[in-house]
């Protein structure tokens, strides 16, 4: 793989030949990345391909096997001065106490002051219609109620680091845009952000870095681009009649009656492509250049159902 | 310093949630309430058993009665109402007519034969008036034929007995003395049969609403379980005292009345050393059984599934009674020796040693030792199984797996 190092100084995630085995199992192998300081970085992979593992290593939950995983230049502890917002894949909240108590209870935990988490609390429930239920048990909120107060601990005494593990797991649509409206906000203030997710086209829109991890390795590392170079690099996508004749300068990924897709060969000029088809005949209707989407990509390393890959 | 203020906070957010719940007070309540019912159930009960007793006693009905063994004095008898009559076939048959209330038939040997008593049904509860008024007869005669009245209370054995016992050359306490040591047993038997189950499930409830990981990277898990043991603590402490205070008020107001054991609250004897080393016990004795209770916690799924656990633990702290005998009588048999110093059955063991003064200072100090020692290391283990275990959200965790984390641990 082409790994792209940071060359930020300034690294609010670090994590270097980290090596994490479960009874003799290795479920992570020499993994190797970091996050720079207010960067939104993706981190990507199939069910089962260890995300969570090293999530939950770096934050000091597991006991890697080997490697260094740190955070603000040192293993993470609560309390030894990183400001971390966590919102982890299996979630959940004291449901038999109240939503103002738990909040409050969380906030005083992350630093903050009695009156100041019960305020800062109050105003969040306004925001999101939930003050009229702050005394209200947690278990008597609907799930996507619960869903936004379990945002809201997430995000209390502005955090340094956002650790979002599929946040939009099981959230409903309002949350969702809830939860990037947040998210836009954190990005804003220059929280650092690591996000574990499946919707790729949040990636894209969000994501300055990316790492693919794929049986427990980095199949790829860098920006958008830089995997979408990786995986096909420019495409052409045009609607054409007649047979595409074979060409130095590309290759026919894909067929589907007159619509076709070919991966752009490096250096070759699309505009070239365009002249060469054309006088060999082909009657182009249509001609558009882009990059291949994470989707894709996505679906070509871990295939469609299995998670295996397809080349 | 942040440690503090998130102690602080664990234990406010702990204690608050466990004194708000309707379950602790129940919990709590009923103790006092149970005392209560049944000290004035028995208030009553005394009250109008000895109305009953007094009233039978007294009781004036006409009967006749037969006397081989020559003791009853005939104007005693007059004076109850009774008369003399030499068959007893005659008296049944007086009773069957309805011609007199009841008919007694003393034997030759009252001392090994049974005195007969026949009578007219009166119900179940004021039947017993006729034996007692044939019983009452039988010694009023006997107490006439001795030289003095003053000689039936000898024999009658109703005389005051003060012991006193020394202990190198000093006046030892008896009974007033084990007293309080003995409290010590009372409050760890009520902290761990109230506060067991909490204990047990404390630690099961973060990862049964799965916020073990958010509250996990927030507080360290160290900071957490002490919170957690010591508003466990507290909230015992206030149960205490929820239910000490009213049966101390109920027994300073109406103790008399209530037929208590007389208690001079004032005899009660609190000496230094059985003090300190039950105190030291409890303390020691509730340290390792929470240890314990939130590994139990830590290594199980559900509350249900830690739930099966509570049997076992009160099972531990009840089997030294099956060799109380022994306890108290010959500490050094085996089975004492075993329960003195095997861990979970040491605190219960120990406190009823040092309450009847068996327990050596030596002994002691390697049981507390013992104790402290244990209990420490499985709170250590605690902490460590909860924070690796407690991910486990579905499933046991295997003795295998822990043994595995804490071999990564170390």
């Amino acid at each position: 793989m082409s790994e792209h190092r940071t060359t930020a100084v300034d690294e609010v995630v670090q994590i270097e030949h980290f090596t994490m085995a479960f009874d003799r199992h290795t479920v992570i192998g020499d993994l190797s990345f970091s996050i720079g300081r207010g960067e939104t970085f993706g981190f990507l992979g199939s069910n089962g391909s260890g995300k969570t593992t090293t999530i939950r290593a770096l934050l000091g939950i597991y006991r890697a096997t080997s490697g260094t995983l740190l955070i603000n230049g040192r293993p993470f502890a609560p309390g030894n001065g990183t400001q971390l917002g966590y919102l982890p894949e299996e979630r959940g909240l004291y449901k038999k106490e109240s939503v103002i108590d738990v909040m409050t209870y969380f906030g005083r935990l992350k630093g903050m002051a009695h009156d100041q988490a019960r305020r800062w609390s109050m105003d969040y429930l306004e925001r999101v219609d939930l003050a009229e239920h702050s005394s209200a048990r947690l278990d008597r909120l609907s799930s996507g109620q619960q869903q936004k107060v379990q945002l809201g601990v997430t995000i209390m005494n502005r955090p340094d680091l956002l650790i979002l593990d599929e946040p939009t797991k099981g959230f409903d649509p309002v949350n969702r845009r809830l939860l990037f409206e947040l998210l836009d906000e954190q990005k804003r203030q220059g929280t650092t952000v690591m996000l574990v997710t499946h919707q790729m086209d949040e990636v894209e829109r969000l994501c300055d870095r990316i790492v693919l991890l794929k049986n427990g390795r980095a199949e790829a590392y860098g920006t958008v681009t830089d995997v979408q170079d990786r995986y096909g690099g420019l495409t052409i996508r045009l609607r054409a009649t007649g047979p595409i004749p074979v060409s130095p300068q590309y290759t026919e990924m894909r067929r589907d009656g007159d619509d076709v897709e070919l991966a752009v060969a490096d250096g070759a000029d699309p505009a070239a492509i365009l002249r060469h088809l054309v006088e060999s005949g082909v009657s182009v209707s249509q001609f558009t250049t882009g990059r291949r989407s994470l989707d894709e990509i996505f679906l070509e390393v871990y295939g469609v159902d299995r998670g295996e890959p397809t080349r | 310093m942040t440690s503090h203020h998130n102690l602080r906070t664990v234990f406010t957010f702990e204690l608050h949630r466990t004194v708000v719940k309707r379950r602790f007070w129940v919990a709590t309540l009923i103790v006092p309430v149970l005392i209560v019912t049944v000290f004035s159930l028995s208030y009553v009960s005394n009250r109008s058993a000895h109305r009953a007793q007094s009233a039978q006693r007294h009781a004036s009905f006409s009967f006749a009665y037969t006397d081989a063994s020559g003791v009853i004095n005939e104007s005693i008898a007059t004076r109850l109402g009774g008369v003399r009559i030499s068959s007893t076939s005659a008296g049944i048959a007086a009773v069957k007519h309805d011609r007199i209330a009841a008919f007694f038939a003393y034997p030759a040997k009252p001392a090994i034969e049974p005195i007969k008593v026949y009578g007219a049904d009166v119900g179940v509860f004021n039947n017993g008036k006729y034996a007692a008024v044939a019983t009452q007869l039988l010694t009023a005669s006997a107490a006439a034929t001795l030289a003095t009245p003053v000689i039936g209370v000898y024999v009658r054995g109703a005389v005051h007995v003060t012991t006193t016992t020394y202990v190198n050359g000093v006046a030892s306490p008896g009974l007033n003395g084990l007293i309080a040591p003995l409290l010590y047993l009372l409050v760890f038997y009520l902290l761990i049969a109230l506060l067991g189950n909490q204990m047990l499930t404390s630690t099961v409830e973060e990862k049964e609403n799965r916020v073990t990981e958010m509250i996990l990277t927030t507080v360290d898990a160290r900071t957490l379980i002490v919170g957690k043991i010591l508003s466990l603590f507290s909230a015992g402490v206030l149960q205490m005292l929820v239910f000490t205070i009213p049966v101390v008020i109920g027994y300073a107001v109406a103790g008399s009345a209530l037929s208590l054991p007389s208690i001079d609250v004032s005899s009660l004897v609190f000496a230094l050393r059985p003090m300190v080393i039950g105190a030291l016990l409890l303390l020691g004795g509730f340290t390792l059984f929470t240890g314990t209770l939130i590994t139990i916690g830590a290594m199980m799924p559900t509350a249900r599934d830690a739930g099966g656990f509570f049997g076992a633990v009160l099972g531990a702290i009840f089997i030294p009674f099956y060799a109380l005998r022994l306890i108290m009588s010959h500490p050094n048999a085996l089975i004492v020796q075993v329960f003195t110093y095997f861990p979970f059955t040491a605190p219960v063991t120990d406190l009823l040693r040092n309450a009847f003064g068996s327990l050596s200072t030596l002994t002691a100090a390697a049981v507390l030792t013992e104790l402290f020692v244990i209990g420490a290391v499985v709170i250590r283990l605690a902490i460590r199984l909860f924070q690796f275990g407690s991910i486990e959200y579905t499933r046991k965790l295997s003795i295998t797996t822990a043994v595995a984390l804490l071999r990564r641990e170390r």
